[in-house]
């Protein structure tokens, strides 16, 4: 897991989204992909068509790696979309989402 | 060594061929283009198709049949012989009509077939079926598809892996395969042949052209027709996405690796293979009247690729009368063919009957009178 | 029948190449359109400047020398449009052509005169475990410090070869949160042959500088760093539980949850390979480079700025950002060839003074070539479709004999990163096996989309 620095120069401003579900409060600044690292980890992120785990590796839109499914769309690249009020994020952990 | 048989060509053509005649004891040197070259082997859809084959010319129709009847051994074999999975699958196929006027003049044209060929009307299965009956094959069919016609014989296969197979029984035959070896020109001298390459001659007793494209330089030089042009198709492919027991239409299939396959374009574009944003676009949304379900699927890879087309569609078998010796194998089906080129084709080459057994596909059809 | 949107000139990329080139070119009185991925400007490299997370205590003083030029751009006139994607380019006989994916839909582009400035990605690297949850690139942990001052909650373990490794271990450690170790996998040759070129360690000694003092806090700080390290390998069942590494001919194992890596970066090919533009691989950085003229020029109506043409740092892709800018200019005759003449000739003197500087770095953190011959055979090399190594060997030997017959054979690059991870390797590999030249190898056909689109929204562009 990841977590705010305490020497962060400011405070964060927080938005709440829901992740697998849960209501959680995450800072606006976050991409989806930052944000579940924040909040759960890299473990459980998602599962690849070959059964393997994964979880993002370089979070600039390059590995996609961070595939996870926002606001009911599967796929997309959780690094490149900001976090934003209301948002429902699922992690593609569970079953095989190919 | 002495080599029995020169291919100009490693494509799925070439390749078929060189491995038919290489299981036959032949030996074999297969000369290729380099990576970046032209390659209709990687660029189709990977049907093993009679549907639509032999319009005007129903012995091609019949050959496509003989073909996808000779694909499970075929398929059998190269994987026993490689352990690569052509994944390969038989089950009927569907090509789709989008609207009333299309299944009317596909109609037609089967039945046309069938009156001039009497053993197109006994053994080529087909049936039109209207969108509510073709949903059992194709579930989620889209409400603005007319219907398609059904057929039994057809099939798929990835093509990649065809190609893949072909190589890996072919070198294990003992066939020499050299890559980026582009040919510049082919000449019968003292009884042989000789193909000159950027890294010298190569020769052999005999040479079969399959060069695709290519064949409109070289197999003129042996006395063999050069009447082929380029047909871009475009294809695109989605994401993996969960796989649906369906049948493959050439508008829409789903591989076995989960994507969607999509195109069936056919575009006078030169030599150019590129994609064009308006061909993708008008593929997508015909993918999304085809199965409304993937307007949310994402499109991983696209590409062009040009056909091999002769002036009549049909294949180009012919062994050259002023060079004997020299043969050429030209077609824009290599996958549907593969089975006969390995098989039949290449021991008609081996005999040197291909005149005699396959007259109606020599270039001298394309002979213009003066 | 969809709308074609116009303009003179486009911008791909608003990191430190882009936004300069952006504000050079409004300065002039033109505005330029900046199509950008990130929700806001300044790349990797100035993310989240203009609202700033963390510090120059935490990261440094580089990171907030972006700080003007984000600010300049914000506020000159620009058509700038974050959250968009170009994942269509094509070459016009008056322009370029563009398909680009907004929040708003798909919109189709065409533009007179573009610059790519579509900046560096992490090298791509294969090593055993590399696909494990757990294994992250020093630019993503870079990405969350400053996107939101997050550190790891445990002690991460880095490891790798370049100035970004020494980098991240000393914003970890401002940051409160210590990285367990540092493996240096630098061949030590490098260091060596520092000594050999006092020159180059000369123009590079603002870097070696700057290294060593970073070196000496973390060993201050009690940090283990350890250099000569050849081998790495990740385990674990569902995520990392252990990393191993070589060093000095033996294998030791730690638990570690979280591993670094940083190989270097290259430029991000996929749109200069898209167009088909010619490159060459280049020795001292290690990587395919596309062919630019000294304007930055990839043909007449097109320039490649910053990190994306080769690699050298943002100050440079600033400085090429204005060259470009400049270049354009030049070619829409908008200011007199003097004035540009003298800002042109300062830049190119700062420029090639630069570019010099980081011979030293290439030297210093040259990457084993063998590296690959090394690995175990079920390394993955194509991490999205899970090709391995031995795989990618059992396919040469059947007759691939290039990047695309390889991927037809295996379907090694033909998942979503379309290659960006693996293509490099695939090169590699090939150029190992066959002993060929990597330019004779080439390098994988890149082929629209170059970033993911869904069907409907192609669909949607469907003249009707």
């Amino acid at each position: 897991m990841f977590r705010r620095s305490e020497r962060a120069c400011q405070a964060a401003r927080q938005v709440q989204v829901r992740v697998d579900g849960v209501t959680m409060s995450v800072p606006d600044t976050l991409s989806v992909a930052a944000a579940v690292l924040q909040v759960h980890g890299w473990q459980g992120y998602r599962r690849h068509h070959d059964g393997s785990s994964r979880a993002p590796l370089c979070l600039m839109g390059v590995c996609h790696e961070c595939l996870i499914t926002i606001d009911g769309q599967p796929n997309r690249q959780g690094c490149l979309v900001p976090v934003a009020e209301g948002m429902h994020i699922e992690r593609q952990g569970g079953e095989r989402h190919d | 060594m002495r080599q029995d048989f020169l291919i100009v060509g490693g494509g799925v053509v070439g390749m078929a061929t060189a491995y038919g005649l290489a299981r036959a004891g032949q030996r074999v040197t297969v000369l290729d283009e380099s990576d970046d070259a032209l390659r209709a082997s990687r660029g189709n859809a990977g049907l093993t198709w009679v549907q639509g084959k032999g319009v005007g010319m129903p012995r091609y129709a019949e050959l496509s049949l003989d073909a996808v009847q000779a694909w499970p051994a075929f398929a059998e074999e190269l994987q026993a012989r490689t352990g690569v999975d052509l994944q390969y699958e038989q089950r009927g196929g569907v090509d789709l009509c989008l609207d009333a006027d299309e299944a009317a003049t596909r109609q037609a044209e089967y039945r046309t077939l069938q009156q001039v060929s009497p053993r197109l009307a006994r053994e080529f299965e087909w049936q039109y079926l209207r969108r509510d009956a073709l949903t059992e094959h194709l579930p989620g069919l889209g409400e603005r598809v007319h219907g398609g016609t059904w057929s039994p014989h057809d099939g798929h296969c990835n093509p990649l892996y065809l190609l893949r197979a072909l190589y890996a029984a072919s070198l294990a035959l003992g066939v020499t395969l050299q890559p980026a070896t582009p040919v510049s020109s082919v000449a019968r001298r003292e009884g042989r042949f000789v193909a000159t390459t950027p890294k010298g001659a190569v020769e052999a007793e005999r040479i079969v052209i399959a060069a695709g494209l290519g064949a409109r330089k070289l197999a003129p030089m042996l006395g063999l027709s050069g009447e082929v042009r380029p047909l871009r198709g475009q294809i695109i492919v989605t994401e993996r996405l969960p796989l649906i027991a369906q049948l493959p239409t050439p508008q829409v299939r789903q591989t076995a690796s989960g994507g969607y396959l999509i195109g069936d374009t056919h575009e006078d574009a030169g030599f150019d293979k590129s994609v064009t944003p308006d061909m993708m676009h008008a593929l997508a949304a015909k993918a999304v009247r085809i199965f409304p379900r993937l307007a949310r699927a994402r499109l991983v890879r696209a590409w062009g690729a040009l056909r091999v087309m002769t002036p009549d569609g049909n294949p180009l078998y012919e062994a050259s009368t002023t060079c004997p010796g020299a043969y050429n194998v030209n077609c824009h089906s290599g996958i549907t063919l593969a089975a006969f080129h390995a098989g039949e084709l290449a021991q008609a080459i081996l005999d040197d009957r291909l005149a005699r057994d396959f007259p109606q596909f020599s270039g001298e059809r394309f002979d213009v009178p003066a | 029948m969809t709308e074609l949107r116009r303009a003179d000139v486009a911008i791909v990329g608003a990191g430190p190449a882009g936004m300069a080139a952006a504000v050079r070119l409004a300065e002039a009185g033109l505005r330029p359109v900046v199509f950008d991925l990130n929700a806001t400007p300044g790349g990797q490299v100035y993310r989240q400047l203009g609202d700033p997370q963390v510090d120059a205590v935490v990261m440094g003083e580089d990171y907030l020398r972006g700080r003007t030029l984000v600010e300049t751009f914000t506020r000159a006139d620009i058509d700038y449009r974050p959250l968009s994607r170009v994942w269509w380019l094509g070459r016009e006989s008056t322009g370029y052509a563009l398909g680009v994916i907004t929040q708003q839909g798909a919109q189709s582009w065409h533009v007179d005169r573009l610059i790519l400035a579509s900046g560096a990605m992490e090298r791509g690297w294969p090593f055993s475990g590399w696909q494990l949850p757990g294994v992250m690139t020093a630019g993503a942990a870079q990405i969350l410090l400053k996107q939101g001052a997050l550190v790891p909650c445990t002690s991460a373990v880095l490891a790798g070869s370049g100035p970004l490794l020494y980098l991240l271990a000393w914003q970890y450690l401002r940051a409160g949160q210590p990285p367990a170790l540092v493996l240096d996998l630098a061949p030590e040759s490098g260091y060596r042959a520092l000594l050999r070129q006092p020159l180059n360690a000369w123009r590079g000694r603002g870097y070696l500088l700057k290294g060593l003092r970073m070196v000496a806090a973390l060993r201050r700080a009690g940090i283990p760093v350890l250099q000569g390290v050849d081998g790495l390998q990740a385990e674990g069942e569902n995520a990392v539980e252990r990393v191993r590494y070589r060093h000095r001919g033996s294998w030791k194992t730690l638990p570690a949850s979280l591993l670094l890596t940083h190989f270097g970066v290259v430029p991000e090919p996929q749109l200069a390979r898209s167009l088909n533009l010619p490159h060459g691989w280049e020795t001292g950085q290690q990587s395919f480079l596309p062919s630019r003229s000294e304007t930055l020029a990839a043909d007449e109506r097109l320039w490649i700025a910053g990190d994306g043409g080769g690699i050298g740092g943002a100050l440079n892709a600033e400085r090429e950002g204005c060259l470009a800018a400049l270049d354009v200019l030049a070619s829409l005759d908008i200011e007199t060839p003097d004035a540009l003449g003298w800002e042109r000739q300062a830049l190119q003197h700062a420029r090639h003074r630069d570019l010099e500087a980081r011979r030293l770095l290439e030297t210093l953190f040259r990457l084993p070539v063998d590296w690959l011959d090394l690995q175990p055979e079920d390394t993955l090399i194509c991490r999205c479709e899970s090709v391995s190594r031995g795989e990618v060997e059992h396919a040469i030997a059947q007759g691939a004999a290039g990047p695309n017959q390889l991927k037809a054979f295996t379907r090694c690059g033909m998942g979503p990163c379309q290659g960006r991870q693996c293509g490099e390797s695939i090169a590699r590999l090939l150029a190992r096996r066959t002993s060929q030249p990597l330019d004779t190898i080439g390098y994988y056909h890149i082929r629209p989309p170059v970033h993911s689109v869904t069907l409907g929204e192609l669909a949607s562009q469907q003249d009707t």
